[in-house]
């Protein structure tokens, strides 16, 4: 059998009483774009939080690539390949757009002590390529404009699409996007879902939230449902959509 | 009169090399180093100990950088777990230890009446004036040695990468930079610096003693941070010129003065630093963008990339 890239394994995480992710099992196996839904506050946003490393699972394992990552620290875990775009933006907010996309950028020789003091021209060449693609994706978000205000003066929905922007430098494995079309204007979200499935062409995988159900479901080869931290049916996103718990999940939640 | 004047640039270079050390720490990656005094205290210390047995002056303040950094790595340890307030608290509660220590354990360096220090350089039958203006020599050199380093530090992706955590360490963390080990580095690199800034003060005035290392330290290196811009290593010299030119105005003033200008200080800062933060919280100089030759290249035209991409 295949390993999948990403297997979560009976993995739950409560607050308080709140069961919020509770005994979730899912797989997300290598390229396109795989979907995740479900109404407000059904455990999405926490299931990405506990895979990344910034929330311990109460119970389960996650693994990624065969390995098991639930107890690695954050950086680590991008180490690994593995990236996430914030729901809420969490941007460097005085530093300037550009800025924000070469902190993402993997392997850059200067992000390292000595190198800063003693060998800075080892990767200064490095830097100007990294500019280069970090300008590339900010054009294809069209943010190429601001690529030197600071990120603090972008709009709400620029904001967001800085934040994909800076996941996709990270040149991750699989990048999770949490509502990444949100607060964009649907024109500007559908193309970037289009692009994104080019880029998925490229060696990454999604693994999307998305409350736009109707992009999503265009380019989604597989979609999990979750309702009150379960995941209540998952296929394809034209199966899912004719799937009762489907429905009872989003009528029933609300 | 022009004694007093070089008294006085002596200082400003002595904290001016603090300034620039809380300013890494707390400008570029934001730990509030609350306890700065403490590691100028080692520094100083480190310096009279070894400098009375002999030890030429530059080991005796490469010494006291690097005992100095060595605390500055064990306090980031707890750092790395505590919350920035309880770090503050904890820092600041450090150093009142370390000078309740070297004030109490007499063995150590004369306990409450401290010792005397040698004078890093001396020339025989040279005048006062003589030795104060190599003073001046030697600290300014000190200063420029560590304003290349920050310099080098911010305009890096390292400094890059520190500006990050400071902005936000979750996102830098799940971006995978280690916030710790960069914290730790920072911590190092400004108590090393400061370390060397306390050898410089005691060789200076020739003596050591606890009551030299008090919080009130602590607190002037960071209005001179605040007034002259976190994020700006110019800022922090700025910041140190401007916070001792003020104390040699009131000491100077001292004669038609209605009350010690200590104390006088002490009421000024704390209004000024109200001021500051009031009405100019970003300082007088704003934070230094990155500069590196990539980033000037794209900006400002040869080797543009996309012409779009200048503002
Ligand atoms: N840090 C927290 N502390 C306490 N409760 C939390 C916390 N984070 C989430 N919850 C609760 O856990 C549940 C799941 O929240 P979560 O944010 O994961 O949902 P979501 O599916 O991402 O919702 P949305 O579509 O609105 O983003 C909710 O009941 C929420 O109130
Ligand atoms: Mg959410």
């Amino acid at each position: 059998m295949e390993e999948a890239l990403l297997r979560i394994s009976e993995v739950s995480k409560h607050f308080g009483g709140v069961y919020a992710v509770n005994a979730v099992d899912m797989e997300v196996k290598e390229g396109g774009i795989w979907g995740l839904v479900g109404p407000n506050g059904s455990g999405k946003t926490t299931l990405f939080n506990t895979i990344l490393g910034l929330y311990k699972p109460d119970h389960g394992t996650v693994y990624f690539n065969g390995k098991c990552i639930s107890n690695l620290a954050p950086h680590d875990i991008y180490a690994e390949g593995l990236v996430n775009a914030f729901q809420l933006p969490r941007l460097f907010y005085q530093m300037t757009v550009l800025d924000n996309m070469l902190v993402a950028a993997r392997g850059h020789q200067g992000d390292r002590l000595v190198n800063s003091l003693f060998l800075r021209k080892g990767w200064q060449e490095q830097e100007k390529g990294l500019i280069d693609e970090a300008i590339e994706i900010l054009e294809f978000v069209e943010l190429g404009k601001w690529a030197f205000s600071p990120a603090g003066e972008l709009s709400g929905g620029q904001r967001k699409l800085l934040e994909v922007a800076r996941g996709l430098m990270a040149k991750p494995r699989l990048l999770l996007l949490d509502e990444p079309a949100a607060g964009i204007n649907p024109a500007l979200g559908k193309t970037i879902f289009q692009k994104l499935k080019d880029f998925s062409g490229n060696g990454t995988t999604f693994f999307i939230v998305e409350h736009r159900l109707e992009i999503l479901f265009e380019f989604a080869k597989w979609v999990y449902v979750m309702y009150r931290g379960r995941v209540v049916t998952q296929g394809e996103p034209h199966d899912v959509a004719d799937a009762p718990a489907f429905y009872q999940a989003y009528l029933g939640g609300g | 009169m022009l004694l007093y004047g070089l008294d006085f640039l002596v200082f400003v270079g002595i904290f001016g090399i603090v300034a620039l050390s809380l300013n890494l720490e707390f400008g570029f990656a934001g730990i509030a180093n609350f306890g700065k005094v403490a590691f100028f205290l080692i520094g100083a210390y480190t310096y009279a100990l070894l400098s009375k047995i002999g030890i030429p002056f530059p080991l005796c303040l490469i010494a006291g950088a690097l005992t100095s950094a060595l605390f500055g790595l064990l306090i980031s340890l707890p750092a790395l777990r505590l919350r920035t307030d309880y770090l503050a608290i904890a820092i600041l509660a450090f150093g009142e230890i370390l000078r309740l220590i070297v004030k109490s354990e007499s063995w150590i360096a004369g306990g409450d009446w401290g010792t005397s220090v040698a004078p890093a350089i001396s020339i025989a039958g040279a005048s006062h004036h003589v030795g104060v203006l190599v003073n001046i020599g030697l600290v300014y050199f000190c200063l420029l040695i560590c304003f290349v380093i920050a310099q080098l530090l911010a305009n890096s992706p390292y400094g890059r990468v520190v500006r990050a955590i400071r902005e936000d360490e979750i996102a830098a963390e799940a971006l995978g930079k280690d916030r710790a080990k960069y914290k730790a580095q920072i911590l190092m690199i400004g108590s090393a610096m400061v370390g060397v800034a306390g050898g410089l003060y005691v060789q200076y005035l020739h003596y050591v003693l606890p009551d030299m290392f008090v919080p009130m330290i602590t607190f002037t290196v960071w209005i001179m941070v605040l007034l002259g811009g976190p994020g700006n290593n110019w800022g922090a010299l700025l910041g140190a010129g401007l916070v001792e030119l003020f104390k040699y105005g009131t000491n100077l003033a001292k004669p038609i003065l209605p009350l010690d200008p200590i104390n006088l200080q002490y009421i000024l800062f704390g209004v000024l630093i109200i001021l500051v933060l009031f009405y100019r919280p970003q300082g007088l100089l704003k934070e230094s963008p990155i500069k590196t030759k990539a980033l000037e290249l794209v900006r400002y035209g040869k080797g543009v990339v996309n012409n779009k991409a200048g503002k």
